[in-house]
């Protein structure tokens, strides 16, 4: 063994071609936070409503890119995790009414509920995992009706928010709040998965033999994006309780986790631009949808176009671009 | 055997594996002294692979043990390469959504000997890029692998072993898939490692020229041990090749 140590006393470094020059994750975040700064004093209060819910969705969906798409670990119920935080968030809330507090809250208890099923999901594979998450979702938004006394069954839980500090409007106050959350989510996923962390999540998604060998605990590392992604989910789901001030099973039904993944998969799986073009048509492809029901005079339309847009905007991506929205490329130089 | 007074780094005691009926390994003792290279082979469905398996932990013996560096030792798969062993797969076991230089830093664990102050991620792509020199496909550093010829995956592949600075290589069918020009090579590299190297192979050139010692399987049962001209000499093993003379 010394004598591989002695013959790389002087070596060779070859010369870096072809490294993929990428942005720094904190000029990235920079440019974000200046973005959304601008845009809240430009945008009428609704919008700026809309803007926040982005930010809410994007917390989520970058968690879950970096666990499905870099670990290959589908889940179909972090749904069930947003509402794990969202009613953290809201009992905590309630109870000393203070929000730093009862976002650590809500992101402390679901991480702890992701360790659980992150065990779990560490032992099951595939559709046997996909089941095991679709029993989560199926399951948490049940548990409010259960222990009614707690959280007030269908009607959910009001929440007692402080005032935005100053003349600052609800709403630019909100998407300020989501986008910190969002923003912050973004950096650290980003820097969390550039490294080694990185490298052995995606070697154990390719090959978990060759993982193993190369000095991976593949568990281990499975258990922490699962546990990373649920804190994310626990913070987005803290999030959606203080866009809407309230919590209910509703807000976070089956449909949800589903749409979660359906975004990621739209956008680009595994990659954080990915997961923000998803987080954009969570609201963007909804909106539309009323709008166009509206216009169409029938109510039962209403309900369920999103889901058709959504169907169908899945189809068209993938046969277009099956790696996602994130994966085209706009270029002149095509040959 | 030559080696009875030497340090064994690693042994194995009589190892019985048994699949349900089958009797993958049966009885197989062996002694890998340091810094020799000592190879396995037999027939298909000798038990050369499962041998392998034994070591790494991917198999549960049912009799026998394995010692390393002299203590009993229970290997599990993904302490071995902070113990120092590194294994290639038959074929090539790679990470297809990592680039080449990814795939080899995986296995770069970073482990820094005294003295070295880089960071950990620095020292993983010193080593890893030091390995992919090493086995000639530095240039495909930041390719895919799946875009890659056979041949060159194969290095990727032991780039990737060496890679964790190990002091046991081992390693499965490494010339499956090459032309003779590229077995020269591997053989070269194989004497020049300085590692101890467990070989598992079917090239039989090879195995008679890089290895000190030979273990010659047969249905799991060992029935040669020996330098390679001891082996070249053995009836056994012609028979266990070429049948049972009539």
């Amino acid at each position: 063994m010394t004598d591989l140590r002695e013959k790389s006393v002087a070596p060779v470094v070859p010369e870096k071609v072809g490294r993929k020059r990428r942005i720094p994750p904190a000029v990235a975040i920079l440019l974000g936070a200046a973005l959304i700064l601008i845009l809240t004093y430009t945008l009428p209060p609704f919008r700026n409503y809309q803007l926040a819910t982005v930010g809410a969705y994007f917390t989520v969906t970058a968690g879950l890119t970096v666990l499905t798409g870099l670990n290959g670990q589908l889940s179909l119920g972090h749904g069930a995790l947003m509402a794990t935080g969202a009613y953290t968030f809201a009992l905590t809330q309630n109870r000393w009414l203070s929000m730093p507090l009862s976002v650590l809250a809500a992101i402390v208890v679901t991480t702890l509920a992701g360790v659980v099923i992150g065990l779990a999901a560490a032992r099951l594979r595939g559709p046997y995992l996909a089941g095991l998450t679709l029993a989560v979702a199926v399951v948490v938004p049940s548990v409010t009706s259960t222990f009614d006394t707690t959280f007030n069954s269908d009607m959910g839980l009001s929440i007692a928010l402080d005032p935005p500090p100053g003349t600052i409007p609800m709403e630019r106050w909100q998407a300020w709040l989501c986008w910190a959350g969002a923003l912050v989510t973004a950096f650290l996923l980003a820097t969390l998965t550039r490294g080694r962390f990185g490298r052995d999540i995606r070697a154990v998604r390719d090959d978990e033999t060759a993982a193993r060998l190369a000095g991976v605990h593949v568990a281990r590392t499975q258990v922490l994006a699962f546990v990373v992604s649920a804190a994310c989910a626990g913070l987005a789901g803290a999030l959606f309780a203080v866009l809407a001030q309230s919590v209910s099973p509703g807000a976070f039904p089956l449909t949800l986790s589903l749409f979660l993944v359906m975004a990621i998969v739209i956008g680009g799986l595994g990659r954080l631009v990915g997961a923000l073009l998803g987080a954009l048509l969570l609201v963007l492809l909804p909106a539309l949808a009323q709008t166009a029901g509206e216009r169409s005079g029938s109510q039962h339309l209403e309900g369920n176009l999103a889901l058709v847009i959504f169907g169908v905007v899945l189809v068209v991506v993938m046969l277009a671009a099956p790696g996602g929205l994130a994966s085209i490329r706009f270029t002149l130089r095509r040959k | 055997m030559s080696t009875e007074n030497t340090a064994h780094e690693l042994a194995l005691d009589h190892m019985t594996v048994r699949f349900g009926g089958l009797t993958a390994l049966d009885d197989v003792s062996l002694r890998v002294p340091s810094g020799r290279i000592v190879g396995v082979i037999g027939p298909n469905g000798a038990g050369k692979t499962t041998l392998f398996n034994v070591i790494c932990g991917f198999v549960t013996p049912a009799a026998g043990e394995i010692t390393l560096d002299g203590r009993a030792w229970r290997p599990r798969p993904h302490q071995l390469n902070r113990l120092g062993i590194a294994r290639t797969l038959q074929g090539v076991g790679q990470f297809g959504g990592l680039t080449v230089l990814e795939n080899v830093q995986v296995g770069a664990r970073g482990h820094r000997s005294k003295g070295e102050k880089a960071s950990r991620e620095r020292q993983s792509e010193k080593d890893a890029l030091e390995a992919l020199d090493k086995c000639g496909v530095a240039d495909y550093a930041h390719r895919l692998p799946g875009a890659l010829p056979y041949a060159t995956r194969k290095r990727v592949e032991l780039a990737r072993a060496l890679a964790s600075r190990p002091r046991i290589l081992m390693l499965d069918e490494p010339a499956g898939g090459l032309d003779p020009e590229e077995i020269r090579w591997l053989a070269e590299l194989i004497k020049g490692a300085g590692t101890t190297v467990l070989l598992v192979e079917h090239h039989m050139d090879l195995v008679m020229s890089v290895c000190d010692e030979i273990l010659v399987l047969d249905f799991g049962k060992p029935i040669a041990l020996g330098t390679p001209a001891e082996i070249s000499a053995d009836d056994k093993v012609t028979e266990a090749y070429l049948g049972a003379a009539a």
